[in-house]
């Protein structure tokens, strides 16, 4: 027999080899259920995964929890904006939480991505948070977690240069306040209006929106971007920093670190940035005061985007009914209460907005009523494709590169594009 | 019936055609070696392939991902399987040949003796081998194969099935007007960077190289030292202050050397163009002094015979650099300068770093300096475009091998040493 023969009954040999071994492996997995069996051991074991820095806000109420149940709490500190993209690993492989935090716009990424549990919230108890926050935990009105603390953007002032009492309580005086102090080198005035998540403050005062409809029914084809509320916001905007009121330098990427820097080396009188800042600014030792958002010229406050922090269950979890429970514990009033006193974040229930303990700090008192203006950051996927166009289109009006109107147009059409690209296929 | 058909045929079932051989011992290892195959990976590969060519059938039973990777594995595993198969049947064939045209069949000792004299560099390679497969050749037929999947937010586990789509995603890059636009404006973006940045990097080093070591220069070792400094600064740290720098209306270079000369400040991070020029330089910067290392060392092996010889045939100054020291570089460095082209292709770190990619253009998804690799980033990470970054990824490096591979065959350091 020469090559070429054995060359061929070598390939026939192969073939068969293959398919034979690929016959043997049918979808006739049955060695999968078995392991559905639980056997419920008896010291069951809970993963929480908590914010970073905040492990000391729950260490009380995690011991109590676990003197009740008879039950093991591991806490871990993760930064609470990427607990979700941890989960998509970590919870397949078992390694993952009962228990974690995410910001509430989030959400509706994770439900559709199936990673939180639906919780089975009575009325009672959805009852003792306020309704936006409440609000930012419903997909199709079904409840994924309950809400741990809101933040929104406020006010910081810089008392050595601006006193309380002088304090401009609408934007056109801080804009003329700015214009007597700006002389290059010092500021008034300060905000990161290329960016959406501030300029919507503006924009939304004057009847700008992003997604028309209700939260938990968002219509993700009626966007407000570019209605004529928006462009005039837009345009007040751009006043700003037309006439170098804001610096080209607070424009952009780095444009956050810029105007941080300006606000610790009191070289601005007043800012709006978020509670996050609390601390640092305090560390860096600028003697400073935190109020509302002013007012717009057209008598409406200045809104912002409230974000909400909220304690779900991840969908992987074994112990879902215990970790349940565990989430409404930690987001019951007293235990709301104990983490506002450890960690400073404003609790989301109604009843700790008078309580004594709030209401006398200064930061907890701003964010309390800035909340009455501010709305929720939309909640759907869609969400998503806003904020770079948006962004985008900011950047370009406060460079001067572009009018408002046509640039708000469109970045509406780019999102439009994008939500059609990669959320029309739903 | 011949031997070598009979042990064929016997050997579909591993080692029988080598007991019809009365080669007992290596038989019973292919027995073995078979039969631990299949109680070792049955599972994997029952699993596996089912899962790689299902992507799972119920949610949420089964994570899509989870089967690919597993399916993956089965994969690679079921051609180490499928090479030992080969060897048991080509041993079984060559051995009843052997018997057919009655020669001795070697023996058990033989057989040891061979395998260790031919099979000595498998040996010590195999386990390299094993690693090399698993931690490059499985990653990168992972991620081709998601380019094949729609693995997209509503396409994502464990609430989701994902699918094999084919083609899809690679036609929706190029008919999806708002990913087409942003495509080929990235694309154009990301050659002209690859091209102008290397280019300048590689040619101030070599530019820098010459000069330092002409022999009249004092102070060589000074000048060497300095000029490797901002090599010796760790990348990201230089980039992020050379951000704060360029800052519009803070930087020192608009505010202290721009003003010195009296010129007015420059949009270096709101306008795309100046964007790029100001990330160009900076990868001048950061890149020349490999170059002037590894060219200095080229120079000072060029003997000096070629110079002598040239200067007693009376050659100028600019005739010797031209016959004798470019080429010389050129032909040790290429490999190098080739890498510098490919190393800026793929350049994240300057371009997130320093401006994420932005200034932001209206009408694109892609900020102004957005190279591919950020882009795909932007795309992962932030609208969980996973399968269309896949797609992206797989283009991107056809781009990267094209040139590399082209490069390669052109330069004379290679074809040597193959």
């Amino acid at each position: 027999m020469n090559t070429k023969m054995y060359k061929k009954y070598l390939g026939l040999m192969s073939g068969v080899a293959l398919s034979l071994s690929l016959v043997a492996c049918g979808p006739q997995e049955s060695g999968k259920e078995d392991t559905g069996s639980k056997e419920t051991p008896k010291n069951q074991e809970l993963v929480v995964w908590e914010d970073i820095e905040k492990g000391a806000g729950i260490e009380d109420a995690i011991a109590q929890f676990e003197k009740d149940h008879d039950v093991n709490v591991k806490v871990v500190e993760k930064p609470y904006a990427q607990q979700i993209e941890d989960l998509r690993m970590d919870g397949p492989a078992g390694t993952g939480p009962d228990v974690l935090t995410m910001p509430g716009d989030q959400i509706g990424t994770a439900v559709t991505e199936g990673l939180i549990k639906e919780l089975d919230v009575a009325g009672d108890v959805q009852s003792i948070y306020t309704e936006a926050a409440m609000q930012s935990q419903m997909v199709d009105s079904k409840v994924y977690g309950l809400p741990k603390a809101v933040e929104t953007t406020m006010l910081y002032y810089n008392k050595a240069l601006i006193s309380e009492e002088d304090l401009p309580k609408t934007l056109d005086e801080w804009y003329e306040y700015s214009k007597e102090v700006t002389d290059g080198k010092k500021f008034g005035f300060l905000a990161l209006f290329d960016q959406i998540y501030y300029a919507q403050s503006v924009m939304s005062g004057y009847g700008g929106y992003i997604f028309g409809g209700e939260n938990g029914s968002y219509d993700a084809t009626d966007i407000g971007l570019n209605n004529k509320g928006a462009v005039e916001g837009a345009k007040y905007i751009q006043k700003f920093y037309k006439e170098g009121l804001f610096p080209a330098g607070i424009i952009g990427e780095q444009g956050i670190n810029v105007l941080e820097s300006l606000f610790t080396e009191g070289k601005a009188a007043a800012i709006i940035s978020g509670p996050w800042n609390l601390d640092p600014f305090a560390k860096a030792g600028i003697d400073y005061g935190v109020a509302k958002l002013p007012e717009l010229s057209n008598g409406e406050n200045m809104s912002s985007f409230m974000g909400v922090k909220s304690y779900n269950v991840s969908a992987y979890s074994k112990n879902a009914e215990l970790a349940e429970e565990l989430v409404e514990f930690l987001a019951n009033e007293e235990n709301s209460k104990k983490r506002y006193e450890l960690t400073k974040e404003v609790p989301a229930v109604k009843a700790l907005a008078d309580d004594p303990v709030v209401k006398e700090s200064e930061a907890a008192q701003a964010i309390a009523e800035q909340s009455q203006f501010s709305e929720l950051t939309p909640n759907i996927p869609e969400m998503n494709e806003v904020w770079t166009p948006a962004d985008a289109a900011l950047q370009t009006i406060a460079t001067g590169k572009a009018e408002p109107k046509e640039a708000l147009d469109q970045a509406v059409e780019t999102v439009k594009g994008q939500i059609e690209a990669k959320h029309g296929g739903k | 019936m011949q031997h070598r058909k009979i042990a064929l045929l016997l050997s579909i079932i591993p080692g029988l055609g080598q007991f019809y051989n009365k080669q007992v011992v290596k038989g019973l290892l292919f027995l073995l070696v078979g039969a631990a195959f299949f109680a070792a990976f049955g599972d994997l590969l029952n699993m596996g392939l089912w899962g790689i060519v299902t992507l799972g059938t119920e949610v949420p039973r089964d994570n899509s991902i989870f089967l690919l990777a597993e399916g993956i594995i089965a994969v690679i595993v079921l051609v180490f399987g499928l090479g030992i198969y080969y060897a048991n049947l080509r041993d079984a064939y060559l051995n009843g040949k052997l018997r057919d045209e009655n020669r001795q069949l070697s023996s058990l000792k033989e057989q040891y003796q061979n395998i260790i004299s031919q099979g000595y560099p498998y040996v010590i390679s195999g386990p390299s081998l094993f690693i090399l497969i698993f931690a490059v050749i499985f990653p990168i037929l992972f991620s081709f194969a998601l380019a094949f999947t729609n693995y997209d937010l509503y396409h994502s586990p464990p609430a989701n099935l994902v699918d094999w789509v084919g083609f899809q995603t690679f036609s929706e890059i190029f008919t999806v007007d708002i990913w087409r636009s942003t495509f080929f404006d990235v694309l154009a973006w990301t050659v002209v960077w690859t091209l102008v940045a290397s280019s300048l990097q590689v040619s101030l080093g070599i530019l820098m190289a010459i000069v330092v070591n002409q022999k009249d220069i004092r102070f060589k070792r000074f000048y060497r030292t300095v000029l490797v400094l901002p090599w010796a600064v760790p990348g990201f740290v230089t980039i992020l202050i050379f951000a704060g720098l360029f800052n519009d209306s803070f930087g020192a270079i608009n505010n202290d050397i721009l003003a010195a000369f009296g010129i007015d400040p420059i949009p270096w991070l709101t306008d795309a163009n100046w964007s790029r020029l100001a990330l160009i330089l900076m990868q001048g910067w950061l890149g020349f002094p490999y170059i002037f290392l590894v060219t200095t060392g080229v120079l000072q092996s060029i003997p000096d015979d070629l110079y002598e010889a040239a200067t007693i045939d009376g050659a100028s100054v600019f005739a010797k650099f031209r016959h004798i020291t470019m080429p010389m570089i050129l032909i040790a460095m290429a490999p190098i300068i080739i890498t510098q082209f490919t190393f800026n292709f793929n350049n994240f770190n300057i371009i997130y770093l320093f401006n994420g990619g932005g200034p932001a253009v209206p009408g694109s998804t892609a900020g102004g300096t957005d190279i591919l690799v950020s882009w795909i980033y932007k795309l992962t990470m932030q609208s969980s475009q996973y399968s269309l970054a896949a797609a992206l990824t797989i283009l991107l490096s056809v781009f990267v091998i094209a040139i590399a591979l082209w490069q390669f065959r052109r330069t004379n350091s290679f074809k040597e040493g193959a």
